[in-house]
């Protein structure tokens, strides 16, 4: 080991340098540096969703209409297709879908979550973790967009609203952005890493879409309905989507969010702190 | 004239002189960073798990993970005040050591200790956005040095005008030369002065007269005890603009010391390595 000691060049006195903070701190410094800037990575999740939009009339309502026309496309032939009365079809695929492309959106962003950012990463030092929160909440902005549907879907086809249970929303939200938040480090990494992992789990999203309740209701499953309520993608879903609709949620789903949180967020800090001070070569 | 205020530069500064400990600073020790040259199925999750699963020894193969040694036992203390030029071959290891001072690279070995604000200029364009006017860049680029919009705003005139772009200012950024870029980037990057400012050698592709102007500039906050660290292949440059000067060779630290007895180290080693590079060919032939 050499003597981490060296003479000032100035002045001839022997200067030592201070211990080196564990990998863990470092990681922890990280995640709290990326919050303390969080003026930065709300401004350029702003900018990400406008310039995306540039240059057209309807700018980031474009993304509104094309929702719109997917659910009003799908739910008249998804209706027929079910045997499904209309008034209770749509609303639940409009509150699904809208909240489908929330969440799936965040896991196949997320392996591009260092990715896209590598002419930033290679340049100037910022705290990795303000990546993923500049994913989550771009993610989150683009769900307000699409949320102006849903008012006017339950205002043309009315649902018994509850209102004191609207307030499970917040929870629900808050809960999915932090999940989203480990997702998008972890996946972000993995995929920084290896190049294959990315379209690997574009098609496993792709899968699980038509494997989780979002365009039939998971009461079609009958006596296994279980299997699908064990489906985290379910559990994420069904906590936003009974509350506006009026229906009692899964039991099992506030179960797994919290432990797909907590164990999430164990598992993800220690690969991050064993592994990102590699990120920048990775990228 | 010229002499003597070069006379002047060269007498330490008080705090110095009563050995003060640094406002701000760039420590060393040991510093190694290995690149993994990560290539074809090295890059693929599928075969590292194969060949994890199937045949321990064969991991490495079938990985072809081929790490290089960048940096390799560098200890430098860089203390305010200081100009320092880095000089050197191509691939000595310049960029990667201006990485590791900006804090981009953590070194795979030994330490690293910063104190002061470090801003670094290692690419025009960063954070730029082509399609977005320079008015508008100088507001994004100065959110990724950590500066508020808000604040950046105040200063998006003074900026312009350093530029000397002229109405080019309000154009989007895609229309603009190199040495455009090379204005707009620097200009950005120094309108805060930073306690360290990172430069590669990109700079020298700006013209002479804006170069002038940057030295200046440049010359005027390390008065204000702060660093400037510059890569650059122009040892006239390095001359112009440094006091003391690092010689880097294959990762290592040849020399560090006054920029006249560094210079001629490097033209020794420019003048040896030609003919060592022609032996090390015939010694293949």
């Amino acid at each position: 080991m050499h003597a981490e000691t060296i003479a000032d060049a100035e002045t001839g006195r022997i200067v030592e340098l201070p211990e080196a903070p564990t990998r863990a701190g470092l990681a922890a410094i990280d995640l709290i540096e990326g919050v303390r800037k969080s003026w930065l990575w709300t401004t350029l999740a702003e900018q990400d969703v406008k310039l995306r939009y540039r240059g057209s009339i309807l700018g980031p309502f474009w993304q509104t209409l094309t929702t719109a026309v997917m659910i009003g496309g799908m739910g008249f032939i998804y209706s027929k297709l079910f045997h499904t009365d209309l008034h209770d079809y749509l609303p639940m695929l409009s509150v699904g879908l809208i909240f489908w492309a929330f969440i799936a959106g965040m896991v196949t962003e997320g392996c591009g979550t260092f990715i896209s950012v590598q002419g930033i990463i290679q340049q100037v030092k910022l705290p990795f973790s303000l990546h993923a929160y500049r994913l989550v909440y771009r993610n989150l902005l683009t769900l307000a967009h699409n949320f102006v549907i849903i008012p006017i879907v339950l205002f043309l086809f009315p649902h018994p609203i509850v209102w004191t249970r609207l307030i499970e929303l917040v929870p629900g939200l808050v809960l999915i952005s932090i999940i989203g938040v480990w997702v998008s480090i972890l996946l972000g990494m993995i995929s920084a890493r290896f190049r294959d992992v990315p379209p690997i789990v574009a098609s496993i999203v792709q899968v699980v879409f038509f494997m989780t309740p979002v365009m039939w209701p998971v009461q079609a499953l009958g006596p296994n309905a279980w299997w699908a309520q064990l489906n985290p993608f379910f559990a994420a879903i069904d906590v936003l989507r009974g509350p506006l609709l009026g229906q009692p949620t899964s039991r099992y789903s506030w179960a797994i969010l919290l432990i797909m949180t907590a164990f999430g967020c164990a598992a993800s800090f220690a690969f991050f702190a064993r592994f990102h001070s590699r990120i920048a070569f990775w990228v | 004239m010229r002499r003597l205020l070069r006379l002047l530069r060269e007498v330490p500064l008080p705090h110095r002189l009563l050995g003060l400990t640094s406002l701000s600073f760039l420590r060393l020790r040991n510093v190694c960073v290995d690149f993994p040259i990560y290539q074809g199925s090295s890059r693929s999750l599928k075969r590292a798990l194969l060949a994890t699963s199937t045949h321990g020894n064969l991991a490495r193969d079938a990985l072809d993970r081929i790490n290089v040694r960048a940096l390799s036992d560098v200890s430098i203390d860089i203390l305010n005040g200081d100009r320092i030029g880095l000089i050197g071959l191509n691939g000595a290891g310049k960029t990667t050591l201006l990485k590791v001072l900006a804090g981009v690279y953590e070194p795979s070995q030994g330490r690293i200790v910063s104190s002061g604000s470090i801003s670094s200029l290692l690419d025009t364009n960063v954070g730029l956005n082509s399609d977005a006017t320079g008015r508008e860049n100088i507001i994004l680029r100065g959110m990724y040095m950590g500066i508020h919009p808000q604040e950046m705003r105040t200063r998006v005139d003074e900026v312009a005008a350093f530029t000397e772009l002229g109405h080019y200012i309000d154009m989007p950024v895609r229309t603009y030369s190199a040495g455009m870029m090379i204005r707009l980037a620097f200009s950005i990057s120094t309108c805060v002065p930073p306690d360290i400012l990172i430069m590669d050698e990109w700079l020298t592709a700006g013209d002479a007269q804006f170069l002038d102007k940057a030295q200046r500039r440049v010359e005027e906050f390390v008065r204000g005890s702060s660093i400037l660290v510059l890569a650059s292949h122009s040892t006239q440059l390095v001359e112009q603009w440094c006091n003391r000067v690092i010689l880097l060779h294959q990762g290592r630290v040849v020399t560090m010391g006054p920029v006249k007895e560094v210079v001629a180290a490097y033209r020794r080693l420019i003048d040896g390595a030609i003919p060592e590079a022609a032996a090390q060919i015939a010694a293949a032939g």
